[in-house]
């Protein structure tokens, strides 16, 4: 964070997760102060807790609230998952099971959080690694059908996308295509890692590594698909020195630039 | 369940898995070449890492004197007694210093709950909120000004050695840990992006203590001159404004 703070290297604008700013002061909402002032900026949820079935952390809420005031992010998002249930937070991005039930109640705190921020909400879909029985339809059915039912954005996180069709045997690509085009909004790519000491392929998510071969390919695709979508790359564990996250970070704008050359 | 569990029924029974407290929940699992309850585990294992690492994050001091292995014992155990409750897990482990005081293994180190709650109000310190500080002619006239102790002002007092205790802990190999076995009375504040921390006499401690009760200095300077006669209120206030440590408002 010095470096960025001193060097200001030419990126189109900084993520930072909500959380890390629902404290009343600190180090961090003073960097932010101050990189809010060159650069846009995106609040990223990891707590919300969209899903969980009995509550919904209304304080959780009003502090997100408090913070998009007081920062004016050009984007605010959270996750396709529950994380609490019963006053008991799991702080991880939990799976959902693909049901009707669920669908319906993530379709009504999505738009709840919508009309307290009065403004447009991003949903991003999560890496998960099991899947429930009783599903009555598809990862990306569910998806599409809760954009299209809240009229919120979606931050396809597009890693998520390849390390789920691995984890659960189903076409990326197809999922990509099933996804409503007007909405996507940003895009997240990060590095995964493969456990290898299981009877079957799994990756998880692990925001650790460089970006995957395929996950690059699947990117291209999705510019295809959706047009240059403003991309960031996750990568909060194992930090490398800000150089590589940098040349990272040029794969991405030079596919990006690609696509902006192609449409005009 | 023979029917298909509820989304209430599912989460409660996914939080009894990785939580280790009995769960049935496995039978609703696709498995797809693993055992569903191995699938279960990738996420019990995961929420255990983040709430340990975090532990981990918030107490190096405790992790210091204890070793790796201890730690983690210790954290796994808290985590289990006392789960995380909010979303944001700066709010996690408050709990971690009482804890540590009821677990027999660590009975034999009697500070050990002390600097854990040193290393939990040196969190504290670091998120509070910010304040303009008051210059300090405008100090001249205290009767009428607004003021009160900085957001990020915490004290600590124990019966034992603590702030050196962590100085020793948290020091570079090598560092020799003298104690005369008195206790220390800490105060904590934000300087710059750092928690800084020094020992008070009795008598400056209880005034602090005070301003930050009642922002009343008669209070403060009573409460001060009951444990030493000699106490001087100017010097005291003299040092909170050097350090920016008397706020507006």
């Amino acid at each position: 964070m010095q470096r960025v703070l001193s060097e200001r290297p030419r990126v189109a604008w900084f993520e930072v997760h909500s959380e890390n700013l629902f404290a009343d002061g600190g180090a961090l909402h003073a960097a932010i102060e101050h990189v809010r002032a060159d650069y846009p900026l995106s609040l990223h949820g990891v707590g919300l807790s969209l899903g969980s079935a009995d509550t919904f952390d209304d304080e959780h809420l009003a502090t997100l609230c408090a913070l998009v005031q007081r920062f004016e992010p050009g984007l605010v998002s959270d996750h396709i998952c529950w994380g609490a249930i019963g006053g008991i937070h799991l702080n991880d991005l939990l799976p959902l099971p693909f049901t009707r039930e669920a669908l319906d109640l993530i379709v009504t705190r999505v738009q709840q959080v919508q009309d307290a921020l009065g403004r447009e909400f991003l949903v991003e879909n999560v890496s998960s690694y099991l899947t429930f029985q009783h599903a009555e339809m598809s990862e990306w059915e569910f998806v599409a059908e809760l954009i299209r039912r809240s009229g919120c954005g979606l931050l396809l996180d597009v890693n998520n996308v390849y390390v789920n069709s691995v984890n659960h045997g189903f076409d990326a690509h197809a999922y990509l295509r099933a996804m409503p085009r007007a909405a996507v909004r940003e895009i997240h790519l990060g590095g995964f890692i493969r456990k290898t000491d299981l009877a079957v392929p799994l990756l998880i998510d692990s925001h650790s590594r460089p970006v995957d071969a395929e996950v690059w390919a699947l990117y291209a695709g999705a510019l295809d698909l959706f047009g240059p979508v403003p991309t960031l790359i996750e990568w909060d564990q194992d930090i490398p020195e800000l150089e590589v996250l940098l040349a990272e970070a040029g794969r991405a704008e030079a596919l990006l630039n690609g696509h902006r050359t192609h449409i005009a | 369940m023979v029917t298909a569990p509820t989304l209430l029924e599912l989460q409660r029974g996914f939080a009894n898995a990785v939580l280790d407290r009995g769960s049935d929940l496995a039978q609703w699992v696709v498995g797809a070449g693993l055992a569903p309850a191995a699938r279960l585990q990738v996420y019990g294992n995961a929420i255990a890492s983040t709430q340990i690492e975090t532990l981990r994050a918030t107490y190096p001091a405790v992790q210091a004197l204890v070793g790796e292995a201890f730690f983690e014992a210790a954290a796994t155990r808290y985590r289990l007694h006392h789960p995380s409750t909010r979303g944001n897990l700066q709010a996690f482990g408050g709990a971690f210093a009482a804890f540590l005081a009821t677990m027999p293994e660590a009975a034999a180190l009697a500070y050990l709950p002390d600097v854990a709650q040193l290393e939990w109000l040196r969190q504290q310190s670091a998120l509070a909120a910010e304040a303009s500080p008051l210059a300090p002619a405008t100090l001249d006239d205290t009767t009428s000004l607004s003021w009160r102790l900085h957001p990020s002002v915490r004290l600590l007092g124990s019966t034992h050695p603590v702030l050196t205790i962590w100085r020793y802990a948290t020091a570079p190999e090598g560092e020799r840990l003298q104690l005369d076995g008195r206790g220390e009375q800490v105060v904590l504040w934000r300087d710059g992006g750092e928690v800084a921390m020094t020992v008070l006499d009795a008598a400056s401690f209880a005034c602090i203590a005070a301003l930050i009760d009642t922002r009343d200095l008669e209070a403060a300077y009573a409460a001060a001159r009951a444990i030493d006669g000699a106490f001087d209120l100017a010097v005291c206030l003299r040092s909170l404004l050097k350090h920016q440590l008397i706020a507006a408002g």
